[in-house]
């Protein structure tokens, strides 16, 4: 078993009208032992753009200190908060300077622009950026999250749509991981505002 | 007659030159010494009833058993040499048991009754001379009854391995006057509490003893509930309506 | 004609020298059973690895008594097992004088397979047709055997993308007030079969080029076969 499944997680973001949304389970694992039940995988990173992150837990939380390090020196340097894009590259930046012994996770961007366009993108564990206008996964329960939002994704949903979507995709993919779930959240990212909601789902 | 045959009744495996094979023939000969059984096939269910001849008042007589079960939707009487039907029908529940393993469904019941006639001529010497299981052949005949997706079903075996089907039947020393009284008697359209009383009415013609609820011994397989065999009391209720 | 010459040591296509009897050629399978049909789909690529050895090489079989095969994993074994089903339901015929019914062929490939414990066939069937209610019934096993009677289920390459969907769309796991008992209709499920395996071509890459769907009632097998994407 890689390092990758070691603690288990599943995260994905998806393009909504004028919105995007991110989500992910929060169990923490040692490998099928389920040791927290409300890690938190997706991190703030300004009003209107968040990362997620999933993989090896250990550089998770390095990681998301090292982002919030990171976005506040941009901040205090540029005057100004960070873009989703600017972000996103921000993180490719710190995954490729570990080139020859890497972060185990791979990371997803998520976030509206200064004008409101959606922006999403993931990235493997070295730091190549993979762009989307639709959704990207990442996590032990890819695959199972591809299959999902490949069949139930459409474009232009609404906000309350993009929620459903999401929620279905992410639910239905990580209760056939046996390594991710128990319960999940989501974040829904609107030019008026952020709507964050906690998901119930099945502890087996 | 007998004194022709006298060259070609050694051997289990040898024709007489009038192509016969005079052992069979007196294994089922040997089927007229036994106890009378009777088969009756009704739309309900079918049928077994026999008579047990109780030789001495210290017989216990529920010791004596002629009907058994194969499966839970097939049973068997016997008459003739009884002991030679635990083989058969310890091959016949094996082959039942087989199919429920590989199918998950019960074994059709005229499957059963091949497979026990299978058996039948597994006499004399093996076709490369290994050795055969059995010296000579059954000296009994069964009826088998039991219900399946064709509904109920009544079949006669006899030692040369033969099976007919049969609306009704009757096998044992008593055959003879039996099968005319249920040829006479049978109809299609019977039904299986009719079928009961006939049945117990056609072994009291032909039984030495009076029949009482210890010598004889009925049981029925019905789609409902399968094989049952019928109690003391059950038994005597049905004696009661003759 | 060439000299003899130093001889470079062959690529062993399995890695590390190693022959290994087994083979995955890709591809992915699903059925979806209702109240008085069930429908099996699956695509036709047939792989070794990046290569594809055809385009068009259906891995569902009708069987003799209306039951259709679906299959994945070794496509050798999958044929094989099929033959040898096939064989064993004609002898059941002979021997029985009627035809074997989905039920106890589920049952009898469930034997087979287990005969094989010890070298298992490399394929994970479905096995799909009406049972003596004329309900549809599907029958879902792993390679030495293990079965299950499934309402909806996929096995192959894209078995992790549509499985989840399907728990979701057939099954309808996790949609609150939704009845989960209530079996799809032919047009439902044509259609989801039909979604399923359109998202699975865009990501799986052993997936793709035609799409086979059988939908067996009691007027008999139906086919119809579909275009999916060929990159």
């Amino acid at each position: 078993m890689s390092i990758m499944q070691y603690n288990g997680s599943a995260v994905v973001a998806m393009v909504g009208k004028n919105c995007v949304a991110i989500a992910a389970d929060k169990r923490l694992g040692q490998r099928a032992l389920t040791v927290d039940m409300d890690f938190q995988k997706v991190f703030p990173v300004t009003d209107r753009t968040y990362v997620g992150l999933p993989g090896l837990a250990t550089d998770v939380k390095t990681l998301s200190d090292r982002f919030r390090m990171r976005v506040n020196l941009y901040r205090h340097r540029e005057e100004r908060v960070i873009e989703p894009e600017t972000f996103a590259n921000m993180v490719s930046q710190i995954m490729y300077e570990r080139r020859f012994g890497p972060y185990f996770v791979e990371p997803v961007v998520a976030g509206l622009d200064k004008k409101n366009k959606p922006f999403i993108c993931g990235m493997d564990l070295l730091g190549c950026l993979n762009y989307a206008n639709d959704f990207v996964v990442s996590g032990t329960a890819s695959d199972n999250l591809f299959g999902m939002c490949e069949s139930l994704w459409e474009p232009d949903l609404e906000p309350e749509e993009l929620f459903e979507t999401i929620s279905q995709c992410l639910l239905n993919a990580v209760d056939r991981d046996a390594v991710s779930g128990w319960g999940a959240v989501v974040h829904i990212i609107t030019p008026d505002g952020v709507i964050t909601r906690d998901l119930k789902c099945r502890m087996d | 007659m007998f004194l022709t045959r006298s060259e070609y009744d050694r051997g289990v495996n040898t024709f007489s030159p009038e192509g016969r094979l005079f052992q069979v023939e007196y294994a089922i000969e040997a089927i007229k010494l036994g106890t009378t059984a009777i088969g009756i096939r009704t739309g309900e269910g079918a049928l077994l009833a026999v008579e047990k001849r109780i030789t001495s008042p210290l017989l216990v007589a529920d010791s004596i058993e002629k009907i058994l079960e194969i499966d839970g939707h097939v049973a068997c009487a016997m008459s003739g040499l009884t002991a030679d039907s635990r083989t058969m029908i310890e091959h016949a529940r094996v082959e039942a048991l087989n199919h429920t393993f590989s199918y998950q469904e019960p074994i059709p019941v005229e499957s059963v009754t091949q497979a026990v006639c299978d058996l039948a001529l597994r006499f004399g010497e093996g076709a490369d001379g290994q050795e055969s299981t059995m010296s000579r052949p059954f000296g009994v005949a069964l009826l088998i009854a039991g219900v399946d997706e064709r509904g109920p079903q009544l079949y006669h075996t006899d030692p040369s391995g033969t099976f007919l089907r049969y609306e009704a039947k009757a096998i044992g020393a008593g055959s003879e006057g039996a099968q005319s009284a249920l040829q006479e008697q049978y109809h299609r359209d019977i039904s299986l509490a009719d079928a009961e009383v006939l049945a117990l009415k056609v072994l009291k013609q032909v039984m030495e003893e009076k029949l009482s609820n210890t010598n004889v011994q009925l049981a029925k397989v019905t789609k409902e509930a399968g094989y049952q065999i019928y109690t003391t009391d059950e038994l005597q209720a049905v004696i009661s309506r003759m | 004609m060439r000299t003899a010459t130093a001889v470079a040591a062959p690529i062993e296509a399995h890695g590390h020298n190693h022959w290994s009897p087994y083979v995955d050629n890709g591809g992915t399978t699903l059925a979806i059973a209702g109240e008085d049909y069930v429908l099996v789909a699956s695509d036709t690529r047939q792989s070794d690895g990046y290569a594809i050895n055809s385009r068009y090489e259906p891995k569902a079989f009708v069987l003799s008594n209306n039951a259709v095969l679906g299959t994945s994993g070794c496509v050798a074994d999958a044929k094989r097992l099929c033959e040898v089903l096939e064989q064993r339901a004609q002898l059941y015929q002979h021997k029985h004088d009627r035809q074997i019914s989905t039920p106890a062929l589920a049952r009898l490939l469930s034997n087979t397979m287990y005969n094989r414990r010890m070298l298992p066939y490399y394929v994970f069937p479905v096995l799909a047709g009406l049972d003596s209610e004329g309900r549809g019934a599907a029958y879902a096993y792993d390679a030495i055997g293990s079965m299950e009677r499934v309402t909806n289920s996929c096995f192959g390459s894209a078995e992790t993308l549509i499985q989840p969907f399907l728990d979701n769309q057939v099954a309808r796991n996790n949609q609150r007030g939704a009845d989960p008992e209530r079996l799809l209709t032919r047009q439902e499920a044509l259609k989801i079969a039909i979604d399923a395996f359109t998202s699975a071509t865009e990501r799986d890459i052993y997936t793709g080029d035609y799409l086979e769907i059988f939908i067996i009632d009691a007027a008999g097998v139906h086919k119809e076969t579909r275009e999916l994407k060929h990159d």
